[in-house]
């Protein structure tokens, strides 16, 4: 398996890595240990601290098996295609003290009618959600459900597809470079200090706690948001949203076109509403929103929502290597910031929409 | 005599049954190396069939089987945009060439457009001679799926130009194209026999797309697209009205715009195009 997604084509770095301490001890303190790939984040914040808080396995799951969780994570990698994502998944699991072939093995389960029907129904719906988006989404939920997984249960999963598929676009998009990872495993000294990297990656691993949620982001999503109140997803999501609609690499109403557009082509009936209304709230008349989403573009747009309106579009669905040729010709036209930033929020709003799909469209 | 007889059995013994793990153990590794391969082929395989069949097909297929796949996959209503495209006189120019030159001359003109089709997020269905049928918005959703149709013909239409010059270049005849392209609502799903079967688009506009594909010989334009068509479009493609014409198969006369040229200026507002 490994083998086929190391074919995938991938381009070289489109953004440059920019060194950032306060940055680097963040992502040590989380995970236990340095993620040098966080440089390629770094001109960004909110996006960098995405990458770095929106992982399974550090305090935001409390219901479900992590297992399971992991099988989520490895198996809409797959299907994205996301060369970066998929080797470090499995050097984390690598790391954690499993064997190359109990990870094998693991990766061929994917495929496996033996596995437990819950755990069966979570890698389906994993499938189903980078596949198929909301259109399938109501089928994968009657599959969770059916298969007895609890509501909390279910909103996990979702949330578990979503983050990976924001983690795929935000390293496959920008191209962050997946070759160190995939050989990590196989140099001498990581080998060599396996034991202590799992110990630390074990100690940092924790399950969720119930959290809080401060006010629900304005905007778009809120009520997506509201619906994980009291576990450390809503307060996460929350957090993270704030920090970018207050980004100031592009303006808020270009983020809104973006995920417009994105529920959109998504076909998304539960986030297109909120985000439409945003758009109202931002001055944007409907006719020109509607022209917009008809033909990715409009004379009142600037030169920069109408480079990004449709490349919204672009990450969708994708191929690895297409969609990073594209993104490399608004390298020319936009700044790093702006550009990696437009990579963030179509990132975030493709995991969001399909999460928005699969728990609140009841 | 029994002890040192003892000890050598045993010693044979053990030395017996260290050659059986041995081989156990080269077997195997033998057949994990071969079940390895297997699944990484039959991920390839996967990864192929992806291509050719919607992923929530595909998905059914392998989670549930073939027989009940294709029960999960039934077809479903869709509107899907058909573009089919045609070789203008590939009959003379196969009475003309050597096999093998026509099959390579083919062969890069049926990649070639493939490339532009594909890039413009369509999906080759099928190639009918030298013509080739083209879906958008059959696999995934697609709700720009027309003006997807026509940039993919614009794009079709200039690498022809490009292929043309090589093709001259060898002292071989130019190609020319005809494309008409439609958009309606229809069956999508797998349809055939048991021994085949396809995922495929069935309905009027397959029909209309290449009965419009004919009148761009009639109307002297290489890319023909239809009333319903017309309406999804932008303003910003540069669209000739053709006298409306009544081709096989469909009562009433057609009406067809040949398209000049695909958008570069900025979008029109909306009161323009209201106008339009």
């Amino acid at each position: 398996m490994n083998g086929v997604l190391q074919q995938v084509e991938w381009e070289s770095p489109l953004v440059e890595p920019f060194p950032d301490p306060a940055l680097q001890s963040y992502a040590r303190r989380r995970w236990g240990v340095p993620n040098p790939m966080i440089a390629y984040f770094a001109s960004v914040p909110w996006m960098a601290r995405a990458v770095i808080d929106l992982h399974p396995e550090y305090g935001l799951l409390m219901h479900l098996d992590q297992t399971v969780a992991d099988l989520i994570v490895l198996v809409v990698s797959q299907e994205n295609s996301c060369r970066f994502c998929y080797a470090a998944v499995r050097a984390l699991l690598w790391a954690q003290g499993m064997s190359w072939a109990r990870i094998e093995r693991m990766e061929q389960d994917l495929t496996r009618a033996d596995l437990p029907p819950r755990t069966m129904a979570a890698v389906a719906f994993g499938r189903s959600q980078s596949r198929s988006g909301p259109a399938g989404a109501r089928a994968a939920r009657e599959t969770l459900r059916r298969s007895g997984l609890g509501i909390e249960e279910m909103k996990e999963i979702a949330f578990t597809a979503a983050l990976t598929d924001f983690n795929n676009r935000a390293h496959t998009i920008p191209a962050i470079p997946a070759y160190p990872v995939e050989s990590m495993p196989d140099r001498f000294y990581v080998r060599l200090l396996r034991p202590l990297l799992g110990l630390i990656v074990k100690r940092h691993r924790y399950r969720g706690r119930p959290t809080a949620l401060d006010p629900a982001p304005p905007y778009a999503y809120g009520r997506l948001v509201e619906s994980y109140a009291g576990s450390p997803i809503g307060a996460i999501l929350a957090r993270t949203l704030a920090e970018m609609w207050v980004s100031p690499h592009l303006t808020r109403r270009c983020k809104l076109l973006m995920l417009a557009v994105i529920a959109r082509g998504l076909g998304c009936e539960v986030c297109a509403p909120e985000v439409n209304e945003a758009l109202r709230g931002e001055g944007l008349k409907e006719s020109i929103l509607a022209q917009v989403l008809t033909h990715l573009d409009a004379p009142e747009l600037d030169p920069i929502e109408r480079l990004l309106v449709p490349f919204a579009r672009e990450t969708i669905w994708y191929e690895p290597a297409p969609l990073q040729r594209r993104a490399r010709m608004l390298r020319d036209r936009l700044s790093g910031p702006q550009l990696l930033e437009a990579i963030g929020v179509a990132s975030l709003a493709n995991g969001l929409c399909r999460m928005g799909a699969a728990v609140l469209n009841q | 005599m029994t002890g040192p007889f003892a000890v050598v059995s045993l010693l044979v013994l053990l030395a017996g049954l260290a050659v059986a793990i041995y081989r156990q153990w080269r077997q195997n590794r033998t057949l994990r190396a071969q079940l390895e391969a297997i699944a990484t082929d039959l991920e390839h395989l996967q990864q192929s069939c992806a291509r050719l069949v919607p992923a929530g097909v595909l998905q059914h297929l392998i989670a549930d089987g073939v027989k009940s796949g294709i029960d999960a996959a039934a077809p479903e209503r869709k509107v899907v945009t058909v573009l089919f495209a045609d070789l203008v006189g590939s009959t003379a120019m196969s009475d003309r060439l050597e096999p093998a030159v026509l099959a390579r001359v083919l062969n890069g003109y049926f990649q070639r457009m493939s490339d532009a089709i594909h890039e413009h997020r369509g999906h080759v269905a099928h190639f009918l001679g030298d013509g080739i049928v083209a879906y958008f918005g059959a696999l995934q959703p697609n709700p720009w799926q027309s003006s997807d149709a026509v940039r993919a013909a614009l794009a079709m239409r200039a690498a022809l130009r490009e292929y043309n010059v090589e093709l001259g270049r060898e002292g071989l005849p130019l190609l020319a194209l005809g494309i008409g392209i439609d958009r309606g609502v229809g069956l999508v799903g797998l349809v055939g026999s048991r021994e085949r079967m396809e995922y495929d688009f069935v309905g009027r506009t397959v029909n209309v797309a290449a009965r419009v594909q004919t009148l761009t010989r009639i109307h002297q334009a290489d890319i023909l697209v239809t009333e319903a068509l017309r309406t999804e479009l932008d303003a910003r493609f540069v669209l000739v009205p053709m006298p409306a014409e009544f081709v096989k198969g469909i009562a009433e006369p057609v009406v067809t715009y040949a398209v000049r040229e695909g958008p570069s200026a900025p979008a029109p507002s909306t009161e323009e195009a209201g106008a339009r």
